[in-house]
């Protein structure tokens, strides 16, 4: 592949709910609503004309409302056979009379409904799309799609091969955005399609056994840094989104385009891939304006961002494709190990700031070059937790991948108060003084050898008492081993016989919010030519050092995973720290002394625990 | 006082923005102003304005176009 592939995919809702709750106010709820069911036909038509007018094909993924219009199905069997779009079908949407009637639910999320509900409505859907169309649909999709959910619907209809399968980083951000009641906590995924474990749908498949039968797709593509830390409804390739993020002025969205531009250069460190992807249902093209934004302003917004694809298409910069489509290219050429992975820059605050986002089969990891290139996310992919979501499971509405480290949430690098925060970092030491690199921004670098993907930061200057040290940090991730190695290296000193400690580490945790987990259980050991060492986690602040160090490592069995450093010297000392309960961290590090020039060389790597 | 109802557009709450919440606010029509069920904020349709404009002032590249990838 070595192309920019695009998926606009429009649903037709036909009681979306902003047009409802617009439509009803002051009365009670109709879920007939002739007004709104009209308004939002007039709406899909006009996407569609939008998407055709600028000569890209679409994918209408069918509501299980609008099963029972005509004309939506009219209109769908007409755009199929005159612009070759495809007919899929998505679970959003499902709300209608007959949804009521049939389930007696008035759930709108099909991941959270209990299993034998997701069943029966999957059939239903199914069926009702069979009997229309005369075909079984080959995408599908809703806001999540947990794996369970998939299986099931891959085990009973194998010919669906594509599925809108997460919202990128929609979690507590987004439910807090929403005044706390939107419920798509689903953190942890992947920003690109992906073939999913049958495990967890967040974690790319290890392997054939482990594919789970079709491509996921996430809902839009998303600005990687201001979603890391803002709503995910502000800042990705939906218009609306824009618009309710604000990012314009006098009318005019350059963003939109920055986004999509920066999507495209992903090339550069995916052989040549590129994606992107617009999801749109009616109801936020109100004629009544949405988002402070009048209808004027709405449809313009569209046009303008749809109108820029379609410019790129005739540009031969582009291939529309359907999303079935997709998921057939993206096979052709793409080995289970090889991972996703991007140098993202600010494009929406001014700054020039970077964070670089890398996916596996074994992990995501987010380094952040603001903080010296700190791992300010980590996910144990490895682990492939099975987490069933939904009415019956433990986790219920908690759909997120767990993490080891989320900086954002867990305080990372502490500029006030006491205790720590979960980041992996460096620092180093004279005497007395210690300077951690995540008070080091700098800038990177994205380079290949061979299967490795190679980060090269920006040498930083170090000043300790009467010296200066340059250190040049770099990631090397090895594909197919789960391993990153590290490599801190003092690359110039202003004093070639003062002795300087490297001390990597990696302060971490585990959860899926901001909110503490107990972290009794954790094993944390030390293991090296002298032997091993090893406690059980119990808020004791208890420390320990080995030297001839040659791993370090904690075992988190209430998340199946094992975080792991080692390194190949002989001359390192290893350590880790419990933490307190005002301090509910775990740290594991390894250090060395240098004298004048020298490095530090570990490699992180995070396995399944049991 | 009168009864609160959805004003123009969608106004939300330009102060509950600010950190990120999207509150939609009512509007009051006796006084001709909107106000906030959770964080107190009243104002007219000049001030939400006027904070909404402040608001995007941290989206520095607002109206940038950038090609350099």
């Amino acid at each position: 592949m070595g192309d920019f592939y695009v998926n606009i995919v429009h649903r037709p809702e036909l009681i979306p709910e902003y047009l409802q709750k617009e439509a009803e106010e002051g009365k009670e709820e109709d879920l007939t609503r002739s007004e709104v069911i009209e308004e939002s036909l007039d709406i899909f038509r006009t996407q569609q004309q939008i998407a055709h007018d600028n000569g890209l094909r679409t994918t209408i993924q069918m509501t299980y409302a609008s099963l029972f219009s005509e004309e939506a199905v009219a209109v769908a069997k007409e755009h199929r056979e005159v612009y070759g779009d495809e007919i899929g079908c998505t679970f959003l949407g499902l709300q209608c009379r007959q949804f009521r009637d049939k389930f007696k639910s008035k759930e709108l999320a099909v991941w959270l409904l209990s299993m034998e509900d997701k069943r029966r409505v999957v059939d239903e859907v199914f069926g009702r799309f069979h009997q229309l169309f005369g075909f079984y649909p080959t995408s599908t999709g809703s806001y999540y799609m947990d794996a369970e959910l998939v299986n099931y619907i891959k085990n009973k209809y194998p010919m669906v091969k594509a599925a809108v399968a997460t919202c990128w980083e929609e979690g507590p951000k987004a439910y807090w955005n929403a005044n706390n009641s939107w419920y798509t906590l689903m953190d942890g995924g992947p920003w690109n399609p992906w073939i999913p474990s049958k495990r967890n749908i967040h974690c790319p498949a290890s392997d054939a056994d482990d594919d789970i039968g079709v491509v996921a797709i996430p809902h839009l593509s998303r600005d990687l840094m201001a979603v890391f830390d803002g709503p995910g409804s502000y800042y990705g390739t939906h218009p609306q989104n824009i618009l309710r993020g604000m990012v314009y002025e006098e009318r005019e969205i350059p963003y939109f385009k920055n986004l999509v531009d920066q999507y495209r250069s992903m090339g550069k460190y995916n052989r040549g891939y590129s994606y992107n992807m617009v999801f749109v249902g009616p109801g936020w093209m109100s004629k009544r304006g949405r988002w402070e934004a009048d209808y004027d302003f709405l449809l313009k917004s569209y046009r303008d961002g749809l109108g820029y694809y379609g410019e790129l298409k005739r540009e031969g910069k582009l291939i529309d494709v359907t999303m079935s489509d997709f998921a057939d290219i993206y096979r052709q050429d793409r080995p289970y190990t090889r991972p996703e992975s991007t140098l993202w820059k600010d494009i929406l605050y001014g700054s020039k700031r970077q964070q670089y986002w890398h996916i596996d089969p074994w992990m995501r990891v987010c380094l952040d070059m603001n903080q010296g290139g700190a791992m300010v996310d980590l996910r144990p992919y490895a682990a492939k937790l099975e987490r069933p979501v939904g009415v019956g499971s433990a986790c219920l509405q908690d759909a997120s991948y767990p993490f080891l480290i989320q900086s954002y949430y867990r305080a990372g690098y502490f500029t006030h108060y006491a205790g720590e925060g979960a980041v992996k970092s460096c620092k180093f030491r004279h005497g007395c003084e210690e300077v951690d690199l995540c008070a080091c921004r700098t800038l990177a670098s994205f380079s290949e050898e061979g299967d490795t993907r190679i980060v090269t930061l920006d040498p930083v200057d170090i000043e300790f008492d009467g010296f200066t040290v340059s250190v040049r940090s770099q990631f090397r991730f090895v594909e197919g081993t789960g391993e990153i190695e590290i490599v801190r290296e003092i690359v110039e000193t202003t004093n070639p016989q003062a002795e300087v400690t490297i001390d990597e580490y990696a302060t971490a945790c585990y959860g899926t919010t901001e909110y503490p987990e107990d972290l009794t259980g954790v094993k944390l050991t030390l293991q090296g030519a002298s032997g091993k060492e090893a406690i059980d986690y119990a808020y004791k602040c208890r420390e320990a050092e080995m030297p001839g160090i040659e791993l370090a490592e904690a075992i988190v069995p209430h998340v199946d995973s094992r975080l792991a450093m080692r390194t190949e010297s002989d001359d390192c000392t290893g350590y880790f720290r419990e933490g307190f309960a005002f301090s509910p961290m775990y740290t594991i590090g390894i250090k060395k002394k240098v004298k004048g020039k020298g490095e530090l060389r570990t490699w992180l790597k995070v396995a399944k625990a049991s | 006082m009168a009864q609160g109802r959805k004003g123009k557009l969608n106004y939300r709450c330009p102060r509950c923005l600010m950190r990120e919440i999207d509150m939609d606010m009512l509007f009051d029509r006796d006084a001709g102003e909107f106000y906030c069920l959770r964080c107190s904020f009243t104002g007219d349709e000049r001030e939400v304005l006027r904070l909404n404009a402040q608001f995007r002032e941290k989206y520095g590249n607002r109206a940038k176009r950038i090609t350099d990838f």
